[in-house]
């Protein structure tokens, strides 16, 4: 199986500038930062559809669809909880399940919960040290480990099936993630 | 099988989806069963909410890392014309649950838990089935006080997530948000606990083969 390599061609923008545009979508439906944001995700949510084995034209157009979704939902986005970029993932998501795969996606009723805390002033700050922090140590990962967390992402397929084409045991597939995923955590102050 | 006696947490929670089961949910690769399980724990387990948020952050670096792929010309002309004509999202509001059922699981049953319809398929078991894709199946298993669900193995995996009261088995006891993975070939035998209806919400992979001759008669019937 083909190691996926990302090889960015632009710097990734700063966080809190995507934030701020999203934000301004939502406050006053501003289109100039839509664009923006558009010329800036819609190629890499295609990317993403691509990735997972939509043809071209329909990775182009469920691209476009997703930035409409982000425009339709831009008042549920909430820069304390999440990126920009991390918003816009689950969008696309949900919308390759919906639209591809043809399934819903169960997510959790967000009535069942009670409203958290407000949060303070630098909660949006504090997402972004969380991301760039993530960001290092994703690229600190040894390959063996990046290479099962992409594929956990941009192989459409299960954990057996990718343990198969890798000709280990899916046992390994597993330990793999749990390391990486604790190396994550820890990269981002999480308190094991 | 050698039980291990997991602690509960402060939500009274012992057994969690293992990381590899947490991620194929938070990128999207888990299909709407198994995706429909974690959702599940998740409705009552706060630190794996965490965990899957956290997770999304991971996908949301990688897309961010991603070649973009240059998209046609005209697509944000074509998208800007459109902004006008969509109607912002509103998220559905649903009347609130009378019996705490997870809202994720309501949206397939229609109903709060108490007011389904069960089936019965003996007489201390019975079920509701929610959907089936392929040899995937998703239902709602419910055993009365100490019912004895009959020793069974798996033709594929059978993922258990306790919704009310509990059981137990040779791997451990199980309450309300705990999940149970059981293997392709691993072998139990879940008991009620005896003070209370148990109800799980139950998805297999492949069929379970049963051990008595009643029952291996009686599961096809029933779909299982």
């Amino acid at each position: 199986m083909q190691l996926f390599r990302a090889r960015p061609m632009t710097r990734p923008v700063e966080v809190a500038e995507m934030d701020a545009l999203l934000g301004r979508v939502a406050a006053q439906q501003d289109r100039a930062a839509f664009a923006t944001l558009f010329g800036y995700f819609a190629p890499r949510v295609k990317a993403y559809l691509f990735r997972l084995g939509a043809p071209a034209a329909v990775a182009e157009e469920l691209a476009q669809e997703a930035l409409l979704n982000a425009w339709r939902k831009a008042h549920l986005f909430d820069p304390a909880k999440a990126s920009a970029a991390t918003w816009l993932f689950t969008i696309a998501r949900n919308l390759r399940i919906d639209a591809l795969r043809r399934e819903k996606r169960p997510e959790l009723d967000p009535d069942d919960f009670l409203p958290e805390p407000e949060a303070g002033a630098d909660a949006g700050m504090m997402v972004a040290e969380k991301e760039r922090r993530l960001r290092l140590a994703l690229k600190e990962l040894p390959a063996d480990q990046i290479q099962v967390v992409e594929l956990s992402f941009f192989a459409d397929k299960p954990h057996s099936q990718i343990a198969e084409e890798l000709g280990i045991p899916l046992g390994t597939v597993k330990s793999r993630l749990r390391l990486a995923m604790g190396r994550l955590k820890r990269a981002m102050g999480g308190d094991e | 099988m050698i039980a291990h006696h997991a602690p509960r947490d402060a939500a009274g929670i012992a057994h969690h989806p293992e990381d590899a089961l947490l991620l194929a949910y938070a990128s999207g690769i888990a299909d709407e069963a198994a995706s429909l399980i974690v959702a599940t724990h998740l409705h009552f387990c706060a630190d794996c909410r965490t965990k899957a948020a956290e997770m999304e952050t991971i996908g949301g670096s990688l897309l961010d890392d991603l070649a973009p792929q240059p998209l046609a010309a005209g697509a944000l002309e074509a998208t800007l014309a459109k902004l006008d004509l969509v109607k912002p999202y509103d998220r559905p509001r649903r009347t609130l649950s009378r019996d705490g059922t997870p809202g994720v699981l309501r949206n397939y049953l229609g109903s709060d838990l108490r007011d389904v319809r069960w089936r019965r398929m003996g007489p201390r078991l019975s079920y509701v089935p929610l959907f089936r894709r392929g040899a995937v199946a998703a239902r709602l298993l419910r055993g009365t006080p100490g019912a004895d669900s009959g020793t069974h193995s798996h033709q594929g995996t059978e993922y258990t997530l306790v919704l009310q009261g509990g059981y137990s088995d040779t791997t451990g006891s199980y309450a309300p948000g705990d999940l149970q993975v059981m293997e392709a070939g691993q072998r139990h035998n879940p008991v009620a606990d005896l003070d209370e209806d148990c109800i799980n919400l139950a998805v297999t992979t492949g069929r379970l083969k049963f051990d008595s001759l009643i029952q291996k008669i009686a599961a096809p019937l029933f779909g299982f």
